[in-house]
């Protein structure tokens, strides 16, 4: 019984000849403590992805199906780490958990609500900036503060909307490390919309393509059987790696390429004219009436 | 000691006060080319160009003249401050010395005798310096005026002459002229036309030579000046110490309840000496002496609104205005930024409502709150403010409410639309974490909306209370509130060249109050904001 699943799902922007369907036809099915990563183009409606299976959009036709029902309004139960961080700038680090975890756990005492976002500020390594506002933090950061607020919710699923687009190289595959290491710990079902096939390979039990849009709709799904811990250094040459990372890749161009080829603006026949003459000088002597 | 700085330091830049920076990074020895360069750009130069104005204000002040005298030099307006701070501290005097009793009150009145004994003696030196230097001044003036009188006497006779000439030559032409020659006529003619004009001519030169005579005699002899000026001085001066003397002996406060005590001791003795009908009227008075002791016990100096007091309860006026602003536009704001619908149906009478003048909402407002407290001496409201134990001593009337309405209705516009802005301007991702969390309307409302909100609404604030403040002294101009636009008003229509000075003071002052006045609201705006952009330089 997949824990989270897209059901034929549709969804458009617009009424009438104006419309622009992002989504057509979308079907996934995700297991329960998967790590699944979502590759697409830019514009091919990868954050609306994200926004259908957290609930804050609702499909035009079909279903999202959480344990077999629809998804009702966004919740807890389906964190949600936005590519811009959404944090809040006037709250600090703590501030900023505390938001959430008060929310989401009402019942709890003060001494426990503290223990509770000390753990998770721990978790993300980010112990002793417990003050800081978010302008005075880093990218790389904010992007913990915000994996640590939505793991303080100790959500089911966990939906990352490009969480590491923002960052510069090297702290991508720092942070890449955490959150896999976060996930190993307690193995959550985690959906992961990225742009990076590596990142993908890398982090991901199975890898979905979405096809560029509009009409987007997702493609054939690779399954990445690679041994965990996957060490960054030795995967290079590992010929399993490279041969999944090449099949994704090609895939992914191929995809590209056929719908560029679909997407000609429309073909203009244009006239037949033949020139009188190509001579440098024409002696045609034209009289106008 | 490096704690000591960086504390300095961040209080310099929570309140704004930016140019004190250098200052203290030089006293810490940090770069010193540097901080000189800064302390030369944002407190020499700015010093020296203020500088720059005073010369030129004193040089281009007394070029004019008005009914009032001449336009005030810097000089004479710290003078006047002067005299404000005086009259102020000798009121306050005054005041005190009519509650003094026992020792106190005597010593105090031997001392006033002492310094009137002595100023005295100074008031005799300064009548006879003003004698002399009016006797030299009345010479120095018949000096001058000499030469010019025997100038303008002389021409006058010159013209005269010389205007009986030319009529008797004009009437010997006119005798000589045939009747029927029209040529000779018209020459005629042409040469009465320039004997008129020939005159006028000389009628003008001789009221110039009038007009030199005049401001000769109107001549500002400053030494005249000067001792006519310490002799109104030592007036005034007499004039307060006699008034205090007075304070101190016959109208004190403990002085008159000992001769109505006494009174009332003796009708006592009387009441208890005598029987039958005859009680009735000695009652009588001894309640009424009894009422009469009562309301002296009560009394107070009668004290006339100086130029401080005036300050505090302009700055009451304003700020109930302003918190009545407050009241009223951030929830309206808040309205209109949360929900597009309101925010449309509110849009024409903000629109419509902005633009009025506060000239146009005081008789409005006058006479509206006139009709709503009819009767200030009885109605609740006025009896109930004027004995609260710290504001009581202001006198709110239904003018200084008309005046906090008026203030009130102009300034709430900028906080209204920049809360609305606020509120309708949150990034839609903070939203979308509220739908997250689940937070409820009221939830989202002060845990998302409004912290989000609070640097543009306190931007608006800001706005507010500066357009506040400078409404306020128009209404009171008009409103006759007691204030600091009474205070000019009352100037104004006192029209001596010292009142027309204290009206330049009023100037600095307002513009030093409504200077203090902004720089709290920045450090309000400081503390709140957080995205680190700059509230002001």
């Amino acid at each position: 019984m997949p824990i989270l699943e897209f059901d034929n799902v549709s969804f458009g922007h617009g009424i009438g000849s104006d419309k622009y369907e992002v989504l057509t036809d979308a079907n996934l099915a995700v297991e329960e403590n998967e790590f699944v990563a979502i590759i697409g183009f830019s514009g091919s409606g990868k954050s609306t992805v994200v926004s259908l299976l957290g609930g804050l959009i609702e499909p035009d036709q079909g279903a999202v199906k959480m344990h077999g029902k629809p998804i009702g309004p966004p919740g807890p139960d389906r964190g949600i780490v936005f590519q811009n961080y959404s944090l809040l700038p006037w709250l600090s680090v703590h501030g900023n958990i505390e938001l959430a975890v008060k929310q989401v756990f009402p019942g709890m005492s003060p001494a426990q609500r503290e223990d509770h976002i000390q753990h998770y500020i721990d978790l993300v390594s980010l112990t002793g900036a417990e003050w800081k506002k978010p302008n005075e933090m880093s990218g790389g950061m904010r992007q913990r503060l915000s994996l640590a607020r939505t793991l303080s919710m100790q959500p089911e699923v966990l939906l990352l909307d490009e969480p590491l687009s923002a960052l510069d190289a090297i702290t991508r595959s720092v942070l890449q490390d955490e959150i896999t290491r976060l996930w190993e710990q307690d193995k959550r079902t985690v959906v992961m919309i990225t742009n990076d096939v590596d990142e993908a390979v890398l982090m991901a039990d199975r890898i979905v393509p979405l096809t560029p849009g509009p009409r987007a709709t997702f493609g054939k799904e690779f399954a990445v059987p690679l041994e965990r811990p996957r060490d960054r250094a030795t995967l290079n040459f590992n010929p399993e790696f490279k041969h999944i990372r090449n099949d994704v890749t090609r895939y992914m161009m191929d995809i590209n390429a056929e719908s560029k080829r679909l997407n000609v603006a429309g073909n203009l026949k244009l006239p037949q004219i033949q020139p009188i003459s190509l001579d440098v000088a024409p002696n045609i002597e034209i009289s106008v009436v | 000691m490096e704690s000591l700085k960086y504390t300095l330091l961040k209080i310099i830049h929570v309140s704004g006060l930016t140019f004190l920076e250098p200052v203290v990074r030089l006293c810490y020895g940090e770069e010193p080319q540097l901080q000189l360069k800064k302390i030369g750009r944002f407190i020499v130069i700015p010093s020296l160009t203020f500088l720059a104005f005073l010369v030129a204000w004193a040089l281009i002040a007394p070029v004019y003249k008005t009914k009032s005298g001449e336009v005030p030099t810097p000089a004479v307006v710290w003078d006047a401050a002067q005299g404000v701070k005086r009259f102020h501290e000798r009121e306050s005097d005054k005041q005190v010395a009519y509650g003094l009793s026992g020792e106190e009150r005597e010593t105090t009145l031997a001392a006033v005798t002492k310094q009137r004994a002595v100023l005295n003696t100074m008031k005799a030196d300064a009548d006879q310096q003003v004698a002399e230097a009016s006797e030299a001044r009345t010479a120095l003036v018949a000096e001058e005026i000499e030469p010019l009188a025997t100038a303008y006497e002389t021409k006058k006779a010159e013209f005269e002459q010389a205007a009986k000439r030319r009529e008797a030559a004009l009437i010997v032409k006119a005798s000589q002229i045939d009747q029927r020659d029209i040529d000779a006529k018209n020459e005629l003619l042409a040469y009465i036309r320039g004997h008129e004009s020939q005159t006028e001519q000389e009628r003008e030169l001789l009221k110039q030579l009038k007009a030199e005579q005049d401001n000769v005699r109107n001549l500002t002899y400053t030494p005249l000046q000067n001792a006519m000026r310490i002799q109104t001085e030592i007036a005034e001066q007499e004039q307060y110490l006699a008034k205090k003397e007075e304070i101190l002996s016959k109208a004190n406060r403990s002085l008159k309840l000992e001769e109505e005590a006494a009174k009332l001791k003796e009708l006592k003795l009387q009441y208890a000496a005598t029987t039958g009908p005859d009680l009735m009227p000695i009652a009588q008075q001894m309640l009424q002496i009894e009422g009469r002791m009562q309301k002296i016990v009560d009394s107070e100096y009668a004290k006339p609104w100086t130029l401080p007091m005036q300050i505090m309860r302009s700055l009451a006026c304003v700020f109930a205005g302003f918190f009545l602003a407050t009241a009223i536009a951030i929830p309206i704001g808040v309205l209109c930024g949360v929900s597009p619908t309101f925010m449309a149906a509110v849009t024409p009478f903000i629109a419509l409502f902005k633009p009025v003048s506060p000239i146009v909402w005081l008789p409005i407002s006058l006479i509206i709150v006139g009709g709503v407290i009819t009767d200030p001496e009885t109605h609740w409201l006025m009896v109930g403010l004027s004995n609260l134990p710290l504001i009581g001593w202001l006198q709110i009337n239904p003018a200084f409410i008309a005046s906090a309405i008026t203030v009130a209705l102009c300034s709430l516009w900028p906080t209204l639309v920049n809360t609305a802005l606020g509120v309708a301007s949150i990034d839609k991702d903070h939203l979308n974490v509220a739908r997250v969390l689940r937070l409820n309307f009221f939830q989202r409302l002060t845990k998302i909306v409004i912290p989000s909100a609070l640097p543009l609404i306190f931007a608006g604030l800001r706005i507010s209370l500066g357009v506040g403040w400078m409404v306020l002294i128009a209404a009171e101009l008009l409103s006759s509130s007691e204030g600091i636009g009474k205070f000019v008003w009352d100037m104004f229509n006192n029209g001596s060249s010292e009142t027309f000075a204290q009206m330049f003071v009023v100037v600095f002052v307002v513009g030093a109050i409504g200077l203090l006045l902004d720089r709290i609201m920045i450090i309000f705006q400081r503390l709140v904001s957080f995205d680190g952009a700059p509230a002001a330089i």
